[in-house]
């Protein structure tokens, strides 16, 4: 397995060395290790009842999935005691978890809820046990949109980030794509042909209120939420070119940030601080990455190898993830905004697009396309291997993880 | 025979156009093949009028689809005849109106994909206006690479699905 990832890994490095041109496959970054992770035992949590059972086994999967995390039994640096009992319709949560050797209380939780409440309450003490142990912020109780294509018909769905829980947001059957959350998870922005032509619209996440946000003649897409929640970034073609606009979102009048009238730009995605935004443009002739301030102005390139550079998703502490073309596939890669740092995630022969941050900064949801059908998977900039999200039925791209 | 004559008489007023207005626009860069021709006949960007509501289906005439090159809005002469096709017809036909529509295969991201088929159908809004159509009369509709014509994966099926229909109402 050891032997079988370091080859993959090597192979990728080459790959990103060959096409690397005037930069050197020095500069490229291929990330082949796995996280360093602790040992936790979580035989001293007796859990009982059904609604027990599905909070055990998602607290486990939760753990694995935050990246910081192996389970163990006996020997472990961290220990979990207590009981999760179900039944009656009920769940009734009380634990601890704590330094093995020195007996130091990390984490001391009560929590009750119904039945179905189990995966949620399973989610919130992952999430705090992450935080106590490691520091970081853990998404176990964040969320996916994306779009979903089954028996032909495309909607957009919401999973929770371990890939369960799978809603169907919308019930149109007409071509949709691109959603995005607001900074605060409150509401998604997408676009869809609802009146035959491809528009913007905001669906409220309490509740799935939907409204149109965007509806100029032409195109209306790609809309970005800024980190303020008062805006959006998307492209229109209104004025006779796909230029990017910002428009508040309580109304008023687009105003332009690029002005390029050979080219299209698209995809755009705010800095952390609201100040720039990245975005996907033609200019050069092929689809490249280039950051602009948010009031529009001078712009710059920042990708320079693969021969597609388009998606970016700016992540929370900075880092850019786009996807790239190189040697007739699509990877992920990280980059910074000034164009260096440019790392390449190491992956097998399918295709990775769309990325989209976790709120942790360390890991990616995107889409892997293989033989034409599409799945989601999580990869991790630390170096563990992509795992499957969700395994249901259809083809899923274009995933947007919550804030 | 009358009609062959009045075409021959159309193109030679297009290519007037495109000619005279090249005069007058700055050539964009990266624009060196011969056999393509820049789409922008006017001086600035043509701005969309307001969208109207989707009429009836014109069925008395089919123009064929504009093809385009992979990641190319530019439109190849071979494919300047449909174009005229179309802008015949909306001559002859003042109250039909029009919606390009522009399509993209299925390679590069969704996103971009909406952006650049938007811009195919600009680019073939762009020469009928430059042919003398009221831009109102023209809409624009990316559907980017979500609605293939052809549902295969290779070369062959990729050239048709790099397309602009034209969606005539009246």
């Amino acid at each position: 397995m050891c032997g079988r990832w370091l080859a993959r890994a090597l192979a990728a490095a080459f790959a990103a060395g060959a096409v690397a041109g005037r930069a050197g496959a020095a500069d490229v970054e291929v990330i082949k290790a796995g996280a360093v992770k602790s040992a936790i035992d979580l035989s001293g949590l007796r859990c009982s009842g059904e609604a027990g059972s599905v909070f055990q086994r998602t607290l486990e999967n939760d753990l694995r999935l935050s990246g910081w995390f192996t389970i163990a039994r006996g020997g472990a640096a961290v220990a979990a005691d207590g009981t999760c009992a179900g039944g009656g319709g009920a769940l009734r949560l009380d634990c601890q978890v704590r330094h093995a050797s020195s007996g130091r209380v990390y984490v001391r939780r009560s929590d009750q809820g119904a039945a179905d409440d189990a995966r949620r309450m399973a989610h919130a003490l992952a999430d705090e046990i992450v935080r106590a142990v490691t520091g970081k912020r853990g998404i176990a109780s964040t969320r996916i949109v994306t779009v979903g294509r089954r028996a032909g018909r495309k909607d957009i769905y919401m999973c929770d980030a371990d890939g369960g829980n799978l809603r169907q947001i919308t019930r149109d059957g007409v071509v949709c794509l691109a959603p995005s959350w607001s900074p605060t998870g409150e509401f998604i922005v997408y676009t869809a042909f609802l009146k035959g032509f491809p528009d913007v619209y905001r669906i409220d996440m309490n509740g799935f209120r939907r409204t149109r946000v965007a509806g100029y003649p032409g195109l209306n897409a790609g809309a970005d939420v800024s980190p303020d929640g008062r805006r959006i970034v998307l492209t229109l073609s209104k004025d006779g070119n796909p230029d990017l606009y910002v428009l508040g979102l309580g109304g008023g009048q687009a105003a332009r940030v690029t002005r390029t009238r050979f080219a299209a730009e698209a995809s755009p995605s705010w800095s952390p601080d609201g100040r720039s935004i990245v975005f996907v443009s033609d200019n050069s002739g092929s689809p490249q990455l280039y950051v602009t301030g948010a009031g529009g102005g001078g712009y710059q390139r920042i990708t320079l190898r693969g021969t597609e550079n388009v998606a970016p998703d700016w992540g929370p502490d900075g880092r850019i993830a786009y996807s790239s073309r190189r040697g007739g596939k699509y990877r992920v890669c990280v980059i910074d905004q000034s164009g260096g740092g440019d790392t390449e995630i190491a992956a097998d022969h399918a295709d990775y697009e769309d990325p989209s941050w976790a709120p942790d900064g360390r890991h990616i949801v995107c889409s892997r396309t293989e033989n034409y059908r599409s799945a989601l998977v999580m990869l991790d900039t630390l170096g563990d291997s992509p795992i499957q999200l969700l395994a249901v039925e259809g083809d899923w791209y274009s995933p947007a993880w919550s804030p | 025979m009358r009609s062959d004559r009045l075409t021959v008489v159309a193109i030679g007023v297009a290519c007037g156009i495109v000619l005279g207005a090249g005069c007058k626009t700055k050539q964009p860069r990266g624009v060196t093949q011969q056999d393509l021709l820049v789409p922008e006949v006017l001086e600035g960007d043509i701005a969309l009028g307001e969208r109207f509501e989707d009429g009836v289906r014109v069925t008395d005439i089919r123009v064929d689809n504009v093809l385009f090159a992979y990641d190319s809005f530019q439109i190849a002469n071979a494919e300047v005849g449909k174009i005229e096709q179309a802008a015949d017809y909306m001559r002859r036909n003042r109250g039909v109106r029009l919606v390009t529509e522009g399509h993209c295969d299925e390679r590069g991201s969704r996103e971009y994909n909406m952006a650049l088929g938007e811009h195919r159908a600009l680019a073939v809004r762009a020469y009928l206006v430059g042919l003398g159509i009221d831009g109102s009369r023209i809409q624009t509709r990316s559907y980017g690479e979500e609605t293939p014509l052809d549902a295969g994966h290779g070369e062959s099926a990729w050239r048709v699905n790099r397309r602009v229909e034209f969606a005539l109402y009246k």
